[in-house]
């Protein structure tokens, strides 16, 4: 039992220990991202907040990450509705389909992007983008919909109908908020997963327009200093923010599907 | 249509499915669908580097990837790093979620997101995290030297071994959901069922705990390797120099060398190579769902 307990410990060292030692390192006084650091300093984060590649590139991601979600939800919340509620031929087919996206290398979804919009001569990057991104928050939209909807009683809906309620107050009253912490959930993670991509946006952005991720992992392929780790702290805080909010709604498992 | 009618349809959701299900079809279609099948035609429809490919049907993208020994030890390598890394999340993931299943309740939320946390910190963030901790001066080679057990310090990373490190990282927490998930499928009775006629713990875990996770496993360690082959950050910046990975190789083809034509060829390789795995995957989940059947009956008998 003790022998299991150690094997635990260590893979949750092995699981934290990146994120740990890049919050550690980003407290380095030094040139070098240095764990445990040897001389605090808070210098490398004001580096980061000040250049203007990191700055402009977080705008980007975060209104990126805003726009996809906003667009991604209302679609999935219909197509939730219809799968759940709707009794009709290929129903099966169709949630596959909409979970494909998940499937597809997320390299190879940009690439195939790519290939079109040049062919089609778009050349608007924030067009290519939030497609893109849209394409890919919305299978983990659907899927914690899909659980929300399945979960509550239809008779419920039902009985504020025969009460008189008109369909857009059943709606309202009774729908939306018994599946507000899915819903809520769903676009918090989709949020999460369009802020932090990398492979889906790789083919698709410019070295004038880029996403934080990637502005980041340019910055990594020629320097090394702390402003990377505070940087990443700071990422990592959300992360981790949006992290205990999930599991306080809905419990993070469901919604990163298992 | 009224309003009213609209939202009728949306709450009840009898007729019109097509009307609610449309939209995120549409996305589906022209997002996806129609760049694939765009994708696979490039790759056998144009040659030549440089934006101005030559076009007209030709298999010779595919030829130069089946015949240049170059190439073709990228795939090679890419399988194999995928075959390794899959083998240990596998190990290392049933552990934990053996682990997970076996502690008090109380813990659950806080396993819960220690153990997704490389999903939740961007891989961006971690893959830099791995190069403070195995590079030449990092944690582990300080540690190492200070301790005397090496001279020279050891390379962990900008090689095969920092691919490894960083692909078994970020893969494990899907790997330790899949057995969770087949562990909390497990009826506690048949575990104290064979406890009380005498089995130790380990023929418990042998003779019941195993077979009856062995879904978990298949369906974790096929999900695991799709997403091992398709990586791109990690090899892109744990890796060594130039394309060591078939991820690596569709960059270096489409941003480097502009040879949009073979890059599409190699990536046509890799969605068929992942989606045959997830069909692979599929056909465990169902192979899972018809096999649960009969015995959740016995056990109910």
């Amino acid at each position: 039992m003790i022998g299991l307990r150690i094997a635990a410990a260590l893979i949750a060292t092995f699981l934290l220990a990146p994120t740990i030692v890049v919050v550690g390192s980003s407290f380095s006084g030094g040139t070098l991202p240095h764990f445990p650091p040897s001389d605090l300093s808070l210098r490398w984060y004001a580096h980061a907040l000040a250049q203007p590649i990191f700055t402009e590139a977080a705008f980007n991601s975060l209104w990126l990450a805003l726009a996809a979600t906003a667009i991604a939800t209302p679609l999935a919340l219909a197509a939730a509705i219809a799968i759940v509620r709707g009794d009709f031929a290929g129903k099966s087919a169709v949630q596959a389909v909409l979970l494909a996206p998940l499937f597809v290398p997320a390299i190879v979804v940009s690439l195939s992007i790519l290939l079109v919009s040049a062919r089609l001569g778009i050349r608007d990057i924030g067009l290519r983008l939030v497609a893109a991104h849209v394409l890919i928050t919305m299978p983990y939209l659907v899927r914690t919909l899909i659980a929300s909807l399945t979960r509550f009683d239809v008779m419920l809906e039902e009985a504020a109908r025969t009460l008189g309620a008109s369909p857009f107050t059943t709606f309202r009253i009774i729908t939306l908020p018994l599946i507000w912490p899915g819903l809520l959930a769903g676009a918090l993670f989709a949020l999460v997963v369009s802020f932090d991509n990398v492979s889906v946006s790789l083919f698709l952005t410019s070295a004038r327009t880029n996403t934080l991720p990637l502005s980041i992992l340019n910055y990594v392929e020629y320097n090394y200093d702390p402003s990377i780790a505070a940087l990443s702290t700071m990422l990592v805080c959300l992360s981790l923010l949006a992290a205990v909010v999930l599991e306080r709604l809905v419990g993070l498992r469901r919604v990163v599907g298992s | 249509m009224s309003a009213g009618k609209v939202w009728g349809l949306l709450v009840l959701g009898r007729k019109s499915e097509l009307a609610l299900i449309l939209p995120s079809l549409c996305v589906i279609v022209i997002v996806l669908a129609v760049p694939l099948a765009y994708l696979l035609s490039y790759g056998v429809y144009a040659t030549g580097s440089g934006f101005q490919p030559r076009y007209g049907f030709t298999f010779a993208n595919f030829d130069k990837l089946l015949r240049d020994p170059f190439y073709l030890s990228i795939f090679g390598k890419t399988f194999l790093l995928s075959v390794v890394a899959t083998i240990l999340a596998g190990v290392l993931g049933y552990g934990f979620a053996h682990f997970m299943w076996r502690a008090d309740r109380r813990w659950r939320g806080v396993l819960t997101i220690l153990v997704l946390s490389p999903l939740l910190v961007s891989i961006v963030v971690t893959s830099f995290g791995w190069i403070v901790i195995l590079g030449r001066n990092g944690l582990i080679n300080q540690a190492l030297q200070g301790l005397g057990l090496i001279d020279e310090p050891l390379r962990l990373v900008f090689n095969d071994v920092g691919i490894l490190i960083g692909l078994v990282h970020v893969v494990l927490p899907f790997m330790v959901l899949s057995v969770l998930a087949a562990l909390e499928r497990i009826e506690p009775v048949l575990t104290e069922a064979a406890a009380t006629l005498g089995a130790s713990p380990a023929r418990v875990f042998r003779h019941v705990i195993l077979p009856l996770s062995m879904p978990g496993i298949g369906a974790g360690t096929t999900i695991v390797f799709s997403l091992c082959i398709s990586a791109y950050v990690t090899p892109a910046v744990l890796g060594g120099n130039g394309p060591n990975f078939v991820t690596t190789l569709i960059y270096n083809q489409f941003v480097a060398l502009h040879n949009w034509p073979f890059g599409a060829a190699v990536a046509t390789v890799l969605l068929a190579v992942a989606l045959l795995t997830v069909l692979l995957y599929l056909r465990w989940i169902g192979r899972v769902s018809q096999a649960g059947v009969p015995a959740a009956e016995a056990r109910r008998a």
